[in-house]
């Protein structure tokens, strides 16, 4: 019925939207262009503040873009770069102007709890903000995305949040997360990076190298409904046949420090850079934000749907040339295909200019985590699943505690786990559907212990993590994670969900309390 | 005990049955199983009509175009081809979804005998139409449209359209499954209702019994019914769910009306999409439509009991052939089947044959080595059948 429902809705929004709506966003950069990184807004003197607006427009294509618009000197850019500093307060003002739909043929059930900002029924131009990665508060103003609704037209919704002082230095991000449509709205764009400062002092491998912001995103025309898909860099198509490809542009044999986002609404990244077709070593810095303890060459970095990763990327030499691209990944059967694209094309330029990497006034200069020493508080056992009703649906996505019934999730719904401040508990996640799902956890990062049983062999701390899909024979596949609940400032009700939004928004998602 | 005693009695007769079985079908009879090819796009549908040889082998013989257009896919529990021995009329029904018409094909000469439209309003495009009949009407349910279209079958495998009956699962849900018995149609919808129409006069009229199935409350909406059949006296209609694991469920309906489901969980395999019993009832066979297997539960025809029987090994092809198991034949229409047919939903698709053989209180199936038969013109077979039908 969903299914049906949001099919119907897409059609109608195509059809209302190429009619009747003007211009909202800004333009977004050609094709063949060069990449430039986000604008960005830095703190000043340890309080960072913006506005930004909301919007919502057609291209001439056809698709439908979802753009946080902010007001620069140069005049209005969309989804810019908030660079913070541990401890930094952020006062960001949130105005909806997404133009009134006829969006009354579906809508979402409101939390029944005490609600904050607009309350009302939540719809496709309803919206909030999620602080992804963030360790903050889930509460009002702060993080919370089950309560906080900002309908189209009302005033600006404020957020005040206190940067934890030891907030990992890293890339985050934030992107809408109003149940039922969160899916709508990152698919049109609406997503931006979100860097804590201060990676020089904890890996100085990075101090003094160009820095790259980049921000995959994926535009389907209708986003549930089969069909081509586009990748974009930093807004700019990366045509998977024909046309021209994105550039970077490097000066030869130089390094850079590249930040790249996974902010596709599915799509699992598998990022190489190759020089002369041979995939180059990249040294990882980080993952979903938090800097590994010790850099690891890499050719291939696998990114889940709002992953992170930062790594080191040496330029070809003068008289090579080199691409920027993602592997075909397989979901599974029943999986979206995730196709081989090239992202960008390498283009050597003595004369390429590219930022440094600002320094942090003052940061940690150590991040680490004992998190592995921790003796587990709980064990718990979950699993992903899916039902088809047929080839086309009803399809019913779940995250389930084993043992309690499976259910979507419902804005009203009682929290499926309940634990306290100080827990440390070891989660096994399991993938009974024959597609692959992106576990992620909000307020907290989480140490991989294990896959399909055994001990990995980086015990990264991850705020998302693919879990692969069944092949129809033999056991699930599964990761084993530590969650870490002892920071005092995570206690509330959350999520946690798989971050392929469309079984985020068909409820793929429960909530957990944490008790003060 | 005694309950144990009969059981035991019926285990070793559908042990005989199954013996026969084997021996394949009646000579001077041209058995036939029957595939809705569902093509869309630009490519005409069509009917795979696949010979029965004695072993239960099959071959292509040919395929029958239907001039319309399918969607290659759909709800599993929609069956999109039905087939009519009766009267000196043999045909094959087969609907097309896009288009919106079920089309009538003449068996002694594999053509098209006629083809009829529903109403302005009704259509399958967005997850098929399925079919049942008796020897006077057939029923369609068109998901676009919530409606069970009333055809009247009328000489030469043609059809007459009468008119449409509006429905809908009591949470808005889509009409899904049926499966038609004397004067009675059961119906399920997508939200976990099910319902029961009379049809004494043809159009369906609902006997004021829907209800939302047994799985579908303690889950809370995590399994639903999807496919259904109806047991040869008409006591019993039994349900196969959406779910994860192989879920079946059995409502008395010997009063007229669906009565509460008793719930049969074997926790194997996901998504019992398709059910069908074998022709003495003994087998309920249970196509995994998300996992990779065929279940054969043991049927007690008398009580309406299922109890555990056996589970194949995964089918071929899984991911790399096929996506889901559809729609189910009988290998035999005698005795306990001796085994089934399962449409491979695949682009190309197939037919897998899984083989039963009942030994006592316990049973095996085993996919036929020379498993699956492709169906190389359809890009998403879901729905197969036998001609001529079982006879219930």
């Amino acid at each position: 019925m969903r299914s049906v429902s949001r099919w119907l809705l897409a059609i109608m929004i195509c059809g209302f939207s190429i009619a009747e709506l003007a211009a909202q966003c800004p333009a977004r950069p050609d094709s063949g262009t060069v990449v430039t990184n986000p604008f960005s807004i830095s703190s000043q003197k340890g309080v960072f503040t913006a506005q930004m607006t909301l919007a919502h427009s057609v291209d001439s294509a056809g698709y439908t873009h979802y753009c946080y618009k902010y007001t620069a000197p140069s005049g209005v850019v969309e989804s810019p770069t908030w660079r913070l500093n541990p401890g930094d307060t952020l006062n960001l003002e949130i105005l909806n102007r997404i133009k009134s739909q006829d969006d009354s043929t579906m809508n979402m059930a409101s939390p029944e709890e005490a609600v904050c900002g607009d309350g009302g029924p939540i719809t496709v131009s309803s919206t909030n903000v999620h602080f992804h990665g963030m360790e903050v508060p889930p509460t009002c103003h702060q993080d919370d995305v089950i309560n906080t609704v900002i309908q189209p037209g009302s005033a600006g919704f404020k957020f005040n949040i206190q940067v934890p002082t030891v907030q990992p230095p890293g890339l985050y991000w934030y992107h809408p997360h109003i149940h039922g449509f969160t899916e709508f709205q990152v698919n049109g764009g609406a997503a931006g990076a979100l860097i804590v400062e201060g990676m020089e002092k904890v890996r100085p491998e990075v101090s003094g190298l160009p820095e790259k912001v980049l921000i995959v995103r994926q535009q389907y025309l209708v986003p549930w409904v089969p069909g081509p898909y586009e990748l974009t860099l930093n807004y700019q198509v990366a045509p998977s046949i024909g046309g021209s490809h994105p550039i970077i542009q490097m000066k030869p044999g130089e390094k850079q420090f590249w930040r790249v986002a996974n902010a596709t609404i599915q799509d699992f990244l598998s990022l190489q850079v190759q020089v002369n077709g041979k995939a180059e070593p990249l040294e990882v810095i980080a993952l979903d934000g938090f800097p590994l303890s010790k850099t690891r060459n890499q050719d291939t970095i696998l990114i889940p749907p709002a992953g992170r990763a930062e790594f080191i990327v040496q330029a070809p030499a003068k008289g090579q040339s080199g691409v920027f691209f993602t592997q075909a990944y397989s979901t599974g059967p029943t999986g979206n295909p995730d196709i081989q694209e090239t992202l960008a094309d390498i283009q050597l330029n003595d004369n390429a200019s590219s930022p440094v990497m600002p320094i942090a006034p003052a940061s940690p200069t150590t991040i680490s985590s004992d998190l592995a020493n921790q003796t587990p508080t709980a064990q718990r056992k979950l699993f992903f699943s899916e039902e088809f009703g047929g080839t086309n649906g009803p399809i019913q996505f779940y995250i389930t505690v084993d043992g309690q019934k499976q259910r979507v999730f419902e804005a009203n719904e009682k929290p499926v786990i309940t634990t306290k401040i100080g827990a440390v508990e070891d989660w096994t996640i399991e993938n009974r559907a024959l597609e692959t799902h992106a576990f992620h956890m909000h307020q907290i990062h989480f140490l991989v212990l294990e896959v399909d049983g055994k001990p990995v062999a980086n015990q990264d701390l991850r705020d998302t993590l693919q879990v692969p899909f069944w092949e129809g024979t033999g056991p699930f596949h599964s990761i084993k994670v530590r969650m870490d609940f002892r920071p005092p400032v995570v206690a509330g009700t959350f999520v946690f969900h798989c971050h392929i939004l469309l079984h985020e928004d068909l409820g793929m998602m429960h909530k957990i309390l944490v008790e003060p | 005990m005694k309950r144990l005693l009969d059981s035991r009695l019926l285990r070793a007769a559908a042990l005989i049955a199954g013996i026969l079985a084997t021996s394949g079908p009646a000579t001077g009879q041209t058995n036939y199983v029957v595939a809705n090819d569902d093509q869309s796009g630009v490519v005409h549908e069509g009917v795979s009509f696949y010979t029965v040889g004695t072993n239960g082998e099959l071959t292509r013989k040919k395929e029958v175009d239907t001039e319309g257009f399918g969607i290659s896919g759909g709800y599993f529990g929609a069956d999109r081809i039905r087939t009519l021995k009766s009267g000196g009329q043999s045909c094959v029904y087969s609907s097309e979804a896009t288009t919106g018409d079920v089309v009538g094909i003449v068996v002694s000469t594999l053509k098209v005998g006629g083809s009829a439209k529903g109403s302005k309003n009704d259509g399958g495009t967005s997850n098929g139409i399925g079919l049942a009949m008796n020897n006077q009407y057939l029923y369609a349910s068109f998901t676009d449209s919530n409606t069970i279209g009333t055809f009247s079958v009328q000489s030469g495998c043609s059809l007459t359209f009468l008119n449409d009956t509006s429905v809908a699962g009591l949470q808005g849900g889509i009409i899904n499954g049926m499966a038609v018995h004397g004067n009675m149609l059961v119906a399920t919808y997508t939200d976990g209702s099910i319902e029961s129409f009379s049809i004494s006069s043809g159009t369906p009229v609902s006997n004021g019994d829907e209800q939302v199935s047994t799985a579908t409350v303690n889950s809370q909406g995590a399994m639903y019914p999807n496919s259904v059949d109806i047991t040869s006296d008409g006591h019993f209609a039994i349900f196969g769910d959406t779910s994860t694991s192989v879920v079946a469920e059995v409502s008395d309906i010997s009063s007229g009306k669906l009565t509460k489901t008793v719930v049969y969980n074997s926790k194997t395999s996901i998504n019992s999409g398709n059910v069908m019993l074998s022709a003495d009832e003994t087998v309920l066979y249970v196509a995994d439509t998300e996992g990779d297997a065929i279940t054969a539960l043991f049927f007690d025809k008398t009580t309406g009991a299922l109890s555990p029987g056996c589970t194949s090994g995964p089918i071929r092809g899984i991911s790399a052939d096929w996506s889901y198991l559809g729609g189910l034949a009988l290998i035999s229409q005698s005795g306990n089947g001796g085994g089934v047919y399962v449409a491979e939903f695949g682009a190309p698709s197939a037919i897998g044959i899984v083989r039963l053989k009942v030994s006592g209180a316990t049973c095996t199936l085993q996919e036929d080595p020379k498993s699956p038969v492709a169906d190389p013109t359809s890009p998403g077979l879901l729905s197969i059948g036998n001609f001529p039908p079982r006879s219930f």
